[in-house]
């Protein structure tokens, strides 16, 4: 099924403004070696797409205005506990962080054969603008390389793991 | 501020004086002597809506024969039964024959009860004593249990779910398998009425709602509704219930297709009580003059099961349901101590039913 | 641009500096505003490097880190400063003095992931390093489903991620050992390797109904699910009557599924009764795997019996005692 199955590619292109938040960020997703669960619902696929990049509107909006509460309902588990934690110390020093999202490619890999934990590989190109204050301290464009465990909840999938790994293209996996 | 309290005290006499006239109470003072055989039965009757039950009783032939506690508790309920959540809303008094001293009088009560009203058909025996008629009460004796000891140990299930502290892969036990093994949408004229039967093909207790949409030929839904209490909700393992879900003002020519959906939660649940269902016949009922189908719930446990739910599927020839009828019983099943019950059907319908099945929900108070 | 007094100004190393504008005395012919053009240049170029050599100076961070464990950042320079320290689960900012060792608590980086190291005195400049995952140490474990058919291929799923205690996604391989056991059958155990944290498996149920214990384990961690499995409907249902004048008592064999495993006690069997006076309906549950009634009965009758749609025989009773 694997073999015969063509690279699905699901496209999400900046939509138009979500609530107050702005565009989503341009999420292509890639499904071709996904597995054990194979091949990926078409559904499926276009809700990972996007939901992955509600997921990051949300975290962008959330260190920048240092609030947690953009968080609720798109990054879940010990994920929203991490980025809580962080949003709360820059709250207290008065930092926060603005992130340009200049997109995501992202590549699905491990698939759970009952449909109910996907495991993608991420890599973003992400301009990162750290303020303490009104003062910017950092600036930097890099490409930044994430493990992604996405689970579905009632609605919609949830990010529950966001882990940032030392680059490695993910397409080549 | 004189004027003021005579005003609230004069408007509090009249209100008092509307409820007490509207409460029929003018009429019990008109009737206080019964001349007619009629007359003596609303005597009895308008005492009974004002829940004046000494009263009532005192108007009866046979209080020699017959205990006020039985005469009350065949009115008011007893055992936490649907009767006792009811009140008599009306009635209609009808003379089936009168020869010398004795009538026979029929009367049609109707109750007021928390699941909807509730008809109740008795042929009264109504005596003259000198100028006056009396009702000669039917002697029904409040049915007791000895005491005894009844071992019950059937089944039953309980649920641990995932608490907020468990990691997220320690998941909650998988939903109920149920199936809906049969579906018929009738037209009945003024509505679309659809039909079936629903199975729990698990090993564990599910607690199911069947809802369904009907759907024009562009798959828009139309209406939409749910089986409500037409089903028995609570399905042990591989028991199978009925359903009815009924849509009011639409016509079968509107709908191209049906969708339907079954929603099964699981749910703690016991095996426990086991209620028979004996004799049953259909047939025309005389007193109401409609196709009936009648029989006997028996309680083989232990414990009184306060509010009792008939539920029967009408089968044609060919095997397929073409109808369902739901009754509530007002009495209370007490251990080993049969009750009867009658669940109505159209007359159109019963010229087609071949066999029938018989479905019992019960509710106890106290218990979700 | 600043240019730190206290550093030696070298000669630009920077080949395209080198190359664009040439050293005045390595005989390059030029007027003299050309020559005085060319050495403000090279001044230009060399502030730049002092300065971006500076700026890179500024900052040292560890090669790697282990999440939990401390380490140090080396800052270069004097006089005051600030310190900012960006993690995915910590943001930290704390007045230095440049040129002093900075000391992370293990505390401030238990989460694995980039982090940004930050100082600023007139200028800022940053650093970038990872945290990787600690020693594996917790199992997230999903078993699926919670009920499945006896003898089904391929019926149960179980997916296992390894974390260490701090709840990072451990991505180097390592092995997890599964294990499925059922009461009065032989234990089947497995190991797999994880890949990108996460080790994973399929099995058969098996013949016998009951309830199967299915562990995965890490080490001396262990996580355990239990899958429930079950017979299939009724086969071969009879039933058998003994009659005592007005009643008859019906009892059912002990109902099993075709594989010969017993239905699970309280599931539902329907018991039929025609005689004289109608019909007789009960619904009994199983109990010890049998289910038993009392009905009543007048002349003669039949008895049948059905659970869900597994109809079985039907038997007739005379009439009278």
């Amino acid at each position: 099924m694997r073999k015969q199955a063509c690279a699905v590619l699901f496209a999400l292109l900046s939509f138009a403004p979500a609530f107050s938040a702005g565009p989503l960020p341009s999420v292509v997703l890639n499904a071709d070696q996904i597995g054990p669960r194979a091949p990926i619902e078409e559904l499926t696929g276009r809700n990972i797409a996007r939901d992955y990049a509600r997921a990051w509107q949300a975290l962008e909006q959330a260190l920048e205005q240092d609030r947690e509460e953009p968080l609720e309902g798109n990054i879940v588990g010990f994920a929203n506990d991490s980025f809580a934690r962080r949003i709360a110390e820059q709250r207290k020093s008065g930092l926060h962080v603005r992130i340009v999202d200049h997109g995501h490619k992202l590549v699905a890999g491990f698939y759970a054969p009952n449909g109910d934990a996907m495991q993608l590989h991420d890599s973003a190109q992400l301009e990162i603008q750290t303020f303490d204050g009104s003062k910017m301290i950092q600036q930097e464009t890099i490409p930044a390389h994430y493990l992604v465990l996405m689970t579905p909840a009632a609605d919609r999938w949830v990010v529950r793991l966001l882990e940032e790994v030392p680059g490695t293209s993910a397409e080549g996996q | 501020m004189k004027l003021i309290a005579f005003g609230i005290i004069a408007f509090t006499v009249v209100m008092v004086a509307v409820g007490w006239f509207m409460s029929g109470g003018l009429k019990r003072e008109e009737v206080h002597s019964a001349a007619t055989p009629e007359e003596a039965v609303q005597l009895v009757l308008s005492e009974v809506k004002a829940r004046n039950w000494d009263q009532a009783y005192s108007y009866l032939a046979n209080t020699a024969d017959l205990d006020e506690a039985d005469f009350v508790h065949d009115l008011a309920g007893t055992d936490g039964s649907l009767r006792t959540y009811s009140s008599l809303d009306s009635y209609d008094v009808w003379p089936l024959r009168k020869q010398g001293d004795e009538a026979r009088m029929r009367a049609r009560l109707r109750w007021s009860t928390a699941v909807g009203p509730i008809d109740d058909v008795r042929d009264l025996k109504v005596e003259r004593h000198g100028n006056l008629w009396k009702v000669a009460w039917p002697v029904v004796k409040t049915a007791r249990v000895p005491p005894q000891v009844i071992p019950v140990n059937y089944l039953r299930w309980d649920i641990i779910n995932r608490g907020a502290g468990d990691d997220w892969g320690e998941q909650n036990v998988d939903s109920p398998n149920v199936r809906i093994v049969s579906m018929n949408a009738i037209d009945r004229g003024n509505e679309v009425v659809i039909v079936g039967e629903i199975v729990n093909e698990d090993t564990v207790p599910a607690y199911v709602n069947v809802n369904a949409v009907l759907q024009d030929e562009n798959k828009n839904p139309i209406a939409e509704e749910g089986s409500f209490d037409n089903i028995a909700h609570t399905l042990l393992p591989r028991q199978v219930s009925p359903y009815r879900i009924d849509f009011p003002g639409m016509r079968l020519s509107q709908v191209k297709s049906v969708r339907m959906d079954a929603k099964a939660l699981l749910v703690p649940a016991s095996a426990d009580p086991v209620i028979a269902v004996t004799n049953q016949k259909l047939g025309k009922d005389p007193a109401l003059g409609k196709e009936v189908l009648q029989g006997q719930l028996v309680n083989e446990s232990g414990q009184i099961v306060n509010i009792s739910q008939v539920l029967a599927a009408y089968y044609d020839s060919s095997g397929k349901v073409i109808w369902v009828s739901n009754g509530y019983v007002d009495q209370a099943l007490l251990p080993n101590t049969p009750v009867n019950f009658g669940v109505d059907l159209p007359e159109d319908i019963a010229a087609k039913v071949q066999s029938y099945r018989v479905t019992v929900n019960h509710y106890n108070v106290g218990q979700s | 641009m600043m240019q730190n007094p206290s550093q030696r100004i070298v000669i630009p190393s920077d080949p395209a500096c080198r190359k664009q504008f040439p050293l005045p005395w390595v005989g390059s012919e030029g007027s003299g505003v050309r020559r005085r053009t060319t050495v403000a240049t090279i001044i230009l170029c060399t502030v730049m490097m002092a300065a971006i050599s500076a700026g890179a100076q500024q900052l040292r961070v560890p090669a790697s880190a282990i999440a939990g464990a401390g380490f140090a950042i080396t800052t270069f320079g004097s006089g005051n400063g600030t310190f900012y320290l960006l993690g995915p689960a910590g943001a930290v900012k704390k007045k230095i003095q440049l040129g002093s060792e900075v000391q992370v608590d293990e505390s401030q980086a238990r989460s694995a992931g980039r982090y940004t190291a930050i100082v600023c005195g007139d200028s800022c400049s940053s650093m970038n390093f990872f945290v990787s995952a600690a020693a594996p140490a917790k199992l997230s474990f999903i078993v699926h489903p919670s009920r499945v058919p006896v003898g089904k291929a391929d019926a149960i799923s179980a997916v296992a991620f390894a974390f260490d205690k701090y709840r990072n996604l451990v991505l180097t391989p390592i092995t997890v050992d599964f294990r499925v056991t059922l009461k009065d059958a032989p234990e089947v155990a497995r190991s797999e390797e994880t890949k990108d944290g996460i080790a994973w498996m399929r099995l058969a149920s098996t013949k016998r109904g009951g309830l199967a214990d299915v562990v995965a384990s890490l080490g001396s961690n262990s996580d355990k699910r239990i899958v429930q499995q079950v017979p299939s409907d009724a086969c071969n249902l009879r039933i058998h009557a003994t009659r005592k004048v007005d009643k008859i008592e019906v009892e059912t064999d002990p109902v099993k599924d075709c594989s010969g495993n017993a239905v699970p006690d309280g599931t539902i069997v329907s018991f039929t009764e025609m005689d004289e006076d109608g019909k007789s309906t009960v619904d009994a549950p199983l109990k010890r795997g049998i289910a038993k009634v009392t009905m009543p009965i007048r002349g003669a009758g039949t008895v049948s019996v059905a659970s869900g749609v597994a109809i079985g025989n039907e038997i007739r009773i005379g009439g009278g005692s």
